[in-house]
């Protein structure tokens, strides 16, 4: 299957507060990455939404612990106000150092309205940088992401689903055909052949293979993604290189 | 190397070629549209063309409008089986709340026959515990004929699917085969329980357990990959996604092969 080389976008790691499914370390993500055949991936501490100053941290570390330079870690932001993060010129500086490629947000566990007041320092710094930024923090809550979208249009975005396994089509079409950096995660999309639709309709470079792993296994996307139907290029595209293009887009 | 190139393994099998080189068969399908959800391929021909990429012989399914709007009866769900006797097998779909209509479909299984494997109960929407005696009529046609009764399960306690209430039907009609669709989802206590607590023609149905890191293996550590059913809800999920889930598990081709294919031909047959 090397034939295909896939970057996935959603992937968590570390300990979950509450047990569960979990890859605990490097290593252990690595060993799954290996098991189903991804070449790299795009990490986040499971654990963001309720440790936010500590899963930074521990995303370089985890990401410094991969030799092989196939992890590349997210942070998470907050409001620029109350100066729980360096000021955006300096944050985004370090990113290349530490090989932090993108960032999330969780509004919602963190208490704060997602909207120009609170984050527009930020969001302003990383949409000029291209930065992609995650919205598993949004994952469901579909008014939230429409109003976060209307204040940051320009804003390099990748929406991430949580346990949605109904495809979404009616509220996703809309932000693909509406937000230019609005791109799709395609774990818990199972339409059937869904994602060829949604490729011929709105652009393959929209789509971005990501897993959910822990709590989604590599294969079962793998599969759905590689016989949808579309081009090899396309699958190939959406597999890997959309991610690719997106983290060496961003001006860091 | 990654498990995708195990040389003669299923998942080799289904990378190159989008299926196994044995039958798949989708125990848990649907048919037409849905208010919550936009399909684009919710019509037995779109359904039929996609089950034969993933080499699905067959699919078999209850009807969305036959399970939600009462005036649309199983009868055109036969007919449009009849377009695509290769593929196409249809539970009936059972409304607690028209007992006539339960009557007179049932009567019909006989004349629907190759076509109809089963019965469908779906208590949750419906709202009436599957323990109710509005199921009873079903449930002992099912018991007597030893027929398949596919049922929407789900985890949690105290609502008109769960485990504790899949339990008490699986042991008051122990000659009906029971498929609890969606194994219960989250319940392993009640899981198990239905399985090995009944007659022994009890099965854990997957839909939307397959892709769910760990579960399978789970489900085949409690209670056998002899005791498991591939499914997708189809058309709500896709083919490919489902059987990558069962095949991309840690567990043996024999299981896999158990859960797409063997345990359905022990159950059914080879021809039907």
């Amino acid at each position: 299957m090397e034939d295909i080389k896939f970057f996935d976008c959603n992937c968590r790691l570390g300990l979950p507060m509450n047990g569960g499914r979990c890859a605990a370390d490097t290593a252990a993500l690595i060993a799954e990455l290996n098991y189903a055949g991804v070449e790299k991936a795009l990490v986040r501490h499971t654990n963001t939404d309720v440790a936010i100053y500590f899963s930074n941290d521990l995303v370089t570390n985890w990401v410094k612990a991969d030799t092989e330079n196939r992890l590349t870690g997210v942070w998470t932001i907050l409001p620029s106000q109350c100066h729980e993060l360096p000021e955006p010129d300096e944050f985004f500086n370090s990113f290349k150092a530490n090989r932090i490629g993108a960032i999330t947000l969780y509004p919602q566990e963190h208490r704060y309205v997602p909207c120009r007041l609170t984050l527009g320092k930020i969001l302003d710094a990383a949409a000029e940088r291209k930065v992609p930024v995650l919205l598993n923090g949004f994952a469901g809550q579909w008014t939230a992401l429409y109003n976060f979208m209307k204040e940051f249009p320009d804003i390099t975005c990748i929406y991430v689903e949580k346990g949605g396994k109904w495809g979404s089509d009616r509220n996703i079409r809309p932000l693909l055909e509406n937000y230019a950096g609005f791109h799709f995660e395609t774990a818990g999309y199972w339409v059937p052949e869904g994602l060829r639709d949604l490729a011929d309709e709105f652009g393959a470079e929209k789509i971005i293979y990501g897993s959910n792993f822990p709590s989604y296994n590599h294969g079962n996307g793998m599969l759905q993604l590689k016989h949808c139907g579309l081009s090899a290029d396309k699958v190939a595209m959406i597999a890997g290189q959309n991610l690719e293009n997106l983290l060496k887009g961003a001006q860091l | 190397m990654s498990f995708w190139s195990e040389k003669g393994s299923i998942a080799e099998q289904c990378w190159k070629n989008g299926h196994p080189d044995f039958p798949v068969y989708d125990m848990h399908g649907h048919m037409g549209g849905h208010y919550a959800i936009y399909f684009n391929r919710c019509e037995p021909a779109a359904v039929v063309e996609h089950m034969k990429r993933a080499g699905v012989k067959h699919l078999v399914f209850s009807h969305h409008y036959a399970l939600w709007e009462p005036t649309f009866r199983n009868e055109r769900v036969y007919e449009m089986c009849r377009e695509f006797p290769e593929h196409l097998r249809f539970y009936v779909a059972i409304n607690p709340h028209y007992p006539e209509h339960i009557k007179e479909d049932l009567a019909q299984f006989d004349r629907w026959q190759p076509y109809v494997v089963g019965i469908k109960m779906l208590a949750g929407y419906h709202q009436v515990n599957v323990t109710d005696k509005k199921y009873e009529y079903a449930l002992s046609f099912a018991n007597e004929r030893g027929i398949p009764v596919l049922n929407h399960t789900w985890g949690g306690r105290g609502h008109y699917n769960d485990g504790p209430s899949m339990l008490q039907i699986v042991q008051k009609y122990p000659n009906a085969i029971f498929f609890h669709g969606h194994s219960i989802f989250g319940d392993y206590e009640y899981a198990e329980k239905v399985v090995k607590e009944s007659s022994g023609k009890s099965y854990l149905e997957l839909t939307a357990v397959c892709g769910e890191n760990e579960m399978i293996e789970r489900f085949c550590s409690l209670v056998g990959s002899e005791k498991l059913l591939y499914g997708t809800d189809m058309p709500w999920f896709d083919e490919f996604q489902g059987i990558g889930g069962i095949v991309a598990a840690k567990i043996s081709d024999t299981d896999k092969r158990n859960i797409l294919c063997d345990n359905v031909e022990r159950i059914l047959g080879k021809e039907w």
